[in-house]
Formats: structure tokens, C-alpha cells, sequence
């Protein structure tokens, strides 16, 4: 790798962290929404063991954070060549794209966690909570998303 | 004088034949069949599955045959599925607590009381 002002030897260090960022946090929150509404799911399930195919629907949306992490880790880890001329600016945009779509991941997993544990032990008592639970779940989910459109668009400048 | 119990004509506790909660009578088999439905568990390892390979099949697929390496798009791509995925569990799961709700009412109430002693 030739070495010079605007590609230094650290760069791809950066552009790695970018990737361990996406995956770290992206899945902290995963993980988070997983546990919390898997809670709310052992008590619903006990009383009424119908609603649990319904119940799962935050579980299923917290597995979807973690695919925006792993799409977004592997488009970085396609441009990190050992060999190439990696910039500091890739580094750092690159950084930039797993920061922007882990700490959104992180943020919608949390939301996804609380709201499928409080939303499904509603649910069980009152049946029309449903669409709202979906609504609110839905929107808790566009925030990860942002981050992934975020993250894509910045990614495409790695080329130029 | 005091009565004494007839020891002889008493059930021990193997010769019991009331079946008890989950407990079976003697000479019964106890109930082993899994309480989820088969078809709940196909849909649960299908969606599961889809989950998993989906995104990640559609992301390798894509990239390099439909849009020459343009890897935003594939993401972009990878991401929708994912997503299609979810809203494909969100009507899957809609359509189960119709049909439940229709074997309830066919069967007059009875098979609700069984769901939940279940």
C-alpha cells in the first residue's frame, strides 16, 4: 500500500471500526428488543397462549436491526482491500456509516424492546391496542432505518 | 366401635383411574403431542429462515448479475426484503388469529376453554 498524506497507514483502521461499530450496536439494540419483548411474551403467553403468534411481531422487527447491521458491514467490508489505496476520507466515512446505522440500530431496538413488552401485555387485555402497537413499532423501526439510508448514501462516495 | 377402613378394597395410588390436571389414569398414556400445531411451527421455522437467508441471498444474487456491482442498490435491496419479510409475519399472523377466532365460534366456546387450560 502506498503510503502518503491523504491515505496513511492507520485508514483502514478506521474503516474497521466503522464496520465493529455497525455490528456492535446494531446489535445491542437487536438484542435488547429481543429480550425485553421476549419478556413481555412469557407473560402473555401464559395467560393467553392464542396471542402468541401475534406477540411475536416486535421480536421479528428487532431481527430486521440487525440485518440493517450486517448489510451495511458487509458493503464496508466489500471496499476494505488489503493492497489498495485506502484514503483517510474512506476511513472515516466509513466510520461514519457504521456509527450512523449501529447507534440508529441501538436506538430503534431499544424503542422496538420497550414498546413490544408494555404493547403486548395491553394486548392481552385489550385487543384494539393492536394496530397501535403495530403503528408505534412500525415508526420505532423507521429509525433504523434512516440510519441504513443514511449509511447507503455515504457509502456511494467510497467510489469517486 | 369405631369403624376400621377396608384396606384391601382401597385403590393404591398406581391404581388410580381419574386422570388428574396433566397427570393420566392408569393404564393411559399421557399426553405428549405438542400443544403448538404443526402448521404454527412449519410457519415459525419458514419465516425464521426467511430471515436469515432472504436479505443476505437477495444482497449476493444481485450485486454483480442485476446491477453490475452498483452495491448501494443490492443493500438498498437487502434491506426491502427484509422488510418484506416482516409485513409477509405481520399477515401470516393476522390470518391465524381470524382462523382461531372461527374455530372458536364453531365450536361454541368449547375449544377456547381448551386453549387455555392448554
Amino acid at each position: 500500500m502506498a503510503e502518503s498524506e491523504l491515505s496513511p497507514k492507520f485508514a483502514p483502521f478506521i474503516g474497521m471500526g466503522g464496520i465493529a461499530s455497525a455490528m456492535i450496536f446494531g446489535c445491542m439494540g437487536a438484542a435488547y428488543g429481543t429480550a425485553k419483548s421476549g419478556i413481555g411474551i412469557a407473560g402473555v403467553g401464559t395467560f393467553r397462549p392464542d396471542l402468541i403468534m401475534k406477540c411475536l411481531i416486535p421480536v421479528v422487527m428487532s431481527g430486521i436491526i440487525a440485518v440493517y447491521s450486517l448489510v451495511i458491514s458487509v458493503l464496508i467490508a466489500q471496499d476494505l482491500q488489503p493492497g489498495s489505496n485506502y484514503s483517510l476520507f474512506n476511513g472515516f466515512m466509513h466510520l461514519a456509516c457504521g456509527l450512523s446505522v449501529g447507534l440508529t440500530g441501538l436506538a430503534a431496538g431499544y424503542c422496538i424492546g420497550v414498546v413490544g413488552d408494555k404493547g403486548v401485555r395491553s394486548y392481552m387485555l385489550q385487543s384494539r391496542v393492536f394496530v397501535g402497537m403495530v403503528l408505534i413499532l412500525i415508526f420505532g423501526e423507521v429509525l433504523g432505518l434512516y440510519g441504513l439510508i443514511v449509511a447507503l448514501i455515504l457509502n456511494t462516495k467510497s467510489k469517486g | 366401635m369405631a369403624t376400621r377402613r377396608i384396606i384391601s378394597e382401597e385403590k393404591t395410588l398406581l391404581e388410580k383411574d381419574d386422570s388428574i390436571g396433566s397427570s393420566p389414569a392408569a393404564g393411559e398414556k399421557s399426553d405428549t403431542s405438542p400443544a403448538v400445531p404443526a402448521s404454527v411451527i412449519i410457519k415459525l421455522l419458514a419465516f425464521t429462515l426467511g430471515m436469515i437467508i432472504i436479505p443476505i441471498s437477495s444482497y449476493f444474487l444481485t450485486v454483480n448479475s442485476v446491477f453490475n456491482g452498483n452495491s448501494t442498490y443490492a443493500g438498498a435491496l437487502a434491506a426491502i426484503m427484509a422488510n418484506a419479510v416482516l409485513i409477509g409475519y405481520i399477515f401470516v399472523a393476522m390470518a391465524e388469529d381470524q382462523s382461531d377466532q372461527e374455530g372458536v365460534a364453531g365450536a361454541g366456546g368449547r375449544s377456547k376453554e381448551g386453549k387455555k387450560d392448554r
